[in-house]
């Protein structure tokens, strides 16, 4: 088991290097530089004086050509620097971190919810298997999960901030009303809470076909199994067959499926924050990625690339961990 | 079964009558595995509508200018026979002495009959256009396109214009041919890339395995809408022609593995040691054994990238980085209706067609799926 850790960690490493290589190097051939973006966006009477942007360049790395500038960057990594953002003139890590949490409530809380719902449509749709009512929820379901979640958001937008607005839906979009702060606990609460449910709703009705399907179609493997006839022929009831027998032998390849979705609860979702002005993760890569913000972009890479990686060495070991049939050795 | 016998083996009964017992029971040619695929397929109702419908979206993408559009079909002008349509399709085909110094590129029949009474025109189905707004008088009592926040859905604009007075219906039936393009030419793309490196990391293992597995892997760990985004960025005046290959160039890692493990079941079955064992090359056991039997579970992922191209590029077009107008994809109009949200033909009208599209091309690789997947077949009998 260790071996195979120590080797999975050193191609993971070997992995990252190349990946944060690669996007190095296309940002810094992407046209214009933090600086002119800045500038452009700057009142033209205050123009950075030619000596300036020389001395912005040197000290952001610019003035290096990218590979060169890239080990730069790997070195203050590898000393816990990812460097500071243009726009912000904050640490990067700073930046990252102010955006973790609004991601995390937004994308956890769906996660959470795509488990508990999904896990009980897909149990009784196993048991309903064929009927008239299965088929129904399972073509809504794939309706849904056909439907990008973009255009609901537009939808609901319509719906809810110009026709309801003023009426039931007196909110605007973002994360908290005006005036937060001056709110109380409780009422802070309620208030991110009102503003978290219709982004919330995009991003979860999408996933739950795909993991009540996922946990049908294990179940569907399991029920035909031996040790379920067994289990019937002693006199479990239906529920006990399911839930105890079948259901919890189809835990495994559950938590192969955890272990994927955890870049995507960290990552964020790019255009669901951007439509519901969400101050997110997504947000913040796309405009990162816009005002060419490099610090940024590769603090995100790196992140993302580390979940993604770390997401992957987590199922393979939880996989070792709930089935004792699977050692690597 | 999967194999199939001859039909006067299956049923007995049946064949009892003269003919059989005079002649030795003929053999029928076996039915191909693509033909016995297509049989199962066929069976799946909603698979075929799904089918149906996509077959349908191609028609429209292709007659699109025949249905929608001011340019006519055929026009006779001056003693002349001219197909202006086709500058909807290749803009640098349409006859640009006619457009530019006699008509200015308005083909109105007003127009066209002040300056040769002669002349006659056959026009599209419907008056309309996707790049521009049509104006008061171009055609007999349409009155101009409105424009702002007007342009509900009416008699003349069915679903309504968007903001600068472009009809949205013309918008959406061009915008179909951009659709199916984007899914067609990105997927082939990424299904020529997956194909080759899975098939290659599969057949030779080693390092060659190695280093593709890690390119796999690399693929995956950085975020593709930022690599997208990151590339579009790169070509600085991107087309939807490098949209379609950036998709492509970010989606092949799903085909690749699976053809990766495809070959490596295949490589140890007996008809391509036998392959091997009577001289063929590698390259002949590699493309003429191995791979026609690696293609079908291929297939399934291939029709689902399909769908997520085309959401991709929607997506890409409503972040304001795909499709610019006046080639507008769904994805633009829906994009438009951000700024003005009191129009909800926007959302409503492009929202279907990129819903009904994803889901017909879903639905077609879900059929695939259950008539390819052999384990899934034992059980349907």
């Amino acid at each position: 088991m260790l071996s195979y850790l120590v080797r999975r960690f050193l191609l993971a490493v070997l992995t990252l290097f190349i990946v944060t290589l690669i996007v190095y190097g296309l940002i810094r051939f992407m046209p214009g530089t933090p600086l002119t973006m800045a500038q452009a966006a700057m009142d033209p009477s205050r123009k950075l004086s030619a000596e300036d942007v020389k001395l912005l360049e040197q000290a952001y790395g610019l003035d290096k050509p990218w590979y060169v500038a890239y080990f730069y960057w790997m070195g203050n990594v590898l000393q816990g620097d990812l460097g500071k953002s243009f726009k912000e003139r904050r640490a990067v890590t700073e930046v990252i971190f102010t955006r973790m949490g609004p991601t995390l409530l937004l994308s956890g809380t769906s996660l959470l919810l795509t488990y508990l719902i999904s896990v009980p449509i897909g149990l009784f749709s196993t048991v309903y298997s064929g009927k008239l009512i299965e088929r129904g929820v399972s073509v809504v379901l794939y309706f849904l999960y056909s439907l990008p979640s973009y255009v609901a958001a537009m939808l609901l937008l319509y719906v809810f901030y110009f026709r309801l607005r003023d009426t039931v839906w007196q909110l605007k979009p973002g994360m908290v009303s005006d005036g937060f702060s001056l709110l109380s606990l409780h009422r802070q609460v309620m208030d991110v809470g009102w503003h978290l449910i219709l982004p919330l709703f995009c991003l979860t009705y999408g996933s739950l076909a795909y993991y009540s399907r996922f946990v049908k179609a294990n179940m569907e493997e399991a029920i035909r199994q031996d040790y379920i006839r067994t289990a019937r022929a002693k006199g479990v009831g239906p529920v006990g067959v399911i839930w105890h027998h079948a259901f919890r032998n189809t835990l495994i390849p559950f938590v192969t499926l955890l272990g994927l979705s955890l870049p995507a609860v960290l990552g964020g979702a790019i255009i669901l924050e951007q439509i519901f002005s969400w101050p997110g993760m997504g947000t913040l890569f796309f405009s990162s990625i816009t005002d060419r913000d490099y610090p940024v972009i590769m603090g995100l890479t790196l992140m993302y690339s580390v979940l993604t990686l770390a997401g992957q060495l987590l199922a393979d070991v939880l996989y070792a961990v709930v089935d004792p049939r699977v050692t690597y050795s | 079964m999967s194999f199939d016998l001859p039909s006067s083996l299956t049923k007995p009964g049946e064949s009892l009558d003269a003919d059989a017992l005079a002649s030795p029971p003929k053999l029928r040619k076996s039915r191909g595995y693509w033909a016995d695929v297509w049989r199962r397929f066929r069976r799946n109702p909603t698979a075929m509508i799904a089918l149906c419908y996509v077959i349908l979206l191609s028609l429209v993408a292709i007659l699109a200018p025949v249905i929608v559009g001011t340019k006519p079909i055929v026009a006779k002008y001056k003693g002349q026979l001219y197909f202006p349509f086709i500058g909807y399709l290749i803009p640098s085909w349409e006859d640009p002495l006619l457009i530019k110094i006699e008509l200015r590129g308005r083909y109105s029949p007003q127009q066209m009959k002040k300056k040769d009474p002669e002349s006659w025109a056959l026009y599209p189905l419907v008056f309309q256009d996707p790049t521009r707004r049509v104006r008061k008088g171009e055609w007999p009592n349409q009155p101009g396109n409105p424009f702002g926040d007007q342009g509900k859905p009416s008699g003349y604009n069915f679903l309504g214009t968007d903001d600068l007075g472009y009809d949205v219906f013309a918008q959406l039936v061009h915008g179909t041919r951009l659709a199916l393009l984007v899914g067609f030419v990105s997927t082939s793309i990424a299904a020529a890339i997956g194909i080759t490196l899975g098939a290659l990391a599969g057949y030779f293992g080693g390092w060659v395995d190695v280093v593709i597995s890690r390119l796999i892997e690399v693929m995956l760990c950085v975020p593709t809408l930022v690599l997208i985004l990151a590339l579009l960025a790169v070509v600085d005046r991107a087309t939807v022609w490098h949209t379609m290959v950036v998709i492509g160039l970010t989606s092949w890692t799903s085909i690749a593995r699976l053809m990766r493990a495809e070959f490596l079941k295949l490589k140890t079955v007996e008809y391509v040691a036998a392959a091997k064992a009577i001289g063929a090359t590698q390259t002949r056991v590699m493309f003429r054994h191995i791979l026609p039997n690696a293609l079908a579970p291929v297939l399934v992922p291939i029709t689902f990238g399909i769908a997520t191209a085309i959401l991709i590029e929607n997506s890409l077009s409503f972040l304001g980085f795909g499709s610019q107008r006046p080639n507008a994809s769904w994805g633009t109009l829906l994009s438009s209706a951000q700024k003005n949200l009191e129009m909800w033909w926007l959302v409503v009208f492009p929202g279907i067609a990129i819903f009904t599209t994803v889901l017909a091309y879903n639905l077609v690789g879900e059929g695939l799926q259950e008539a390819t997947d052999p384990r899934l077949r034992e059980s349907a009998k």
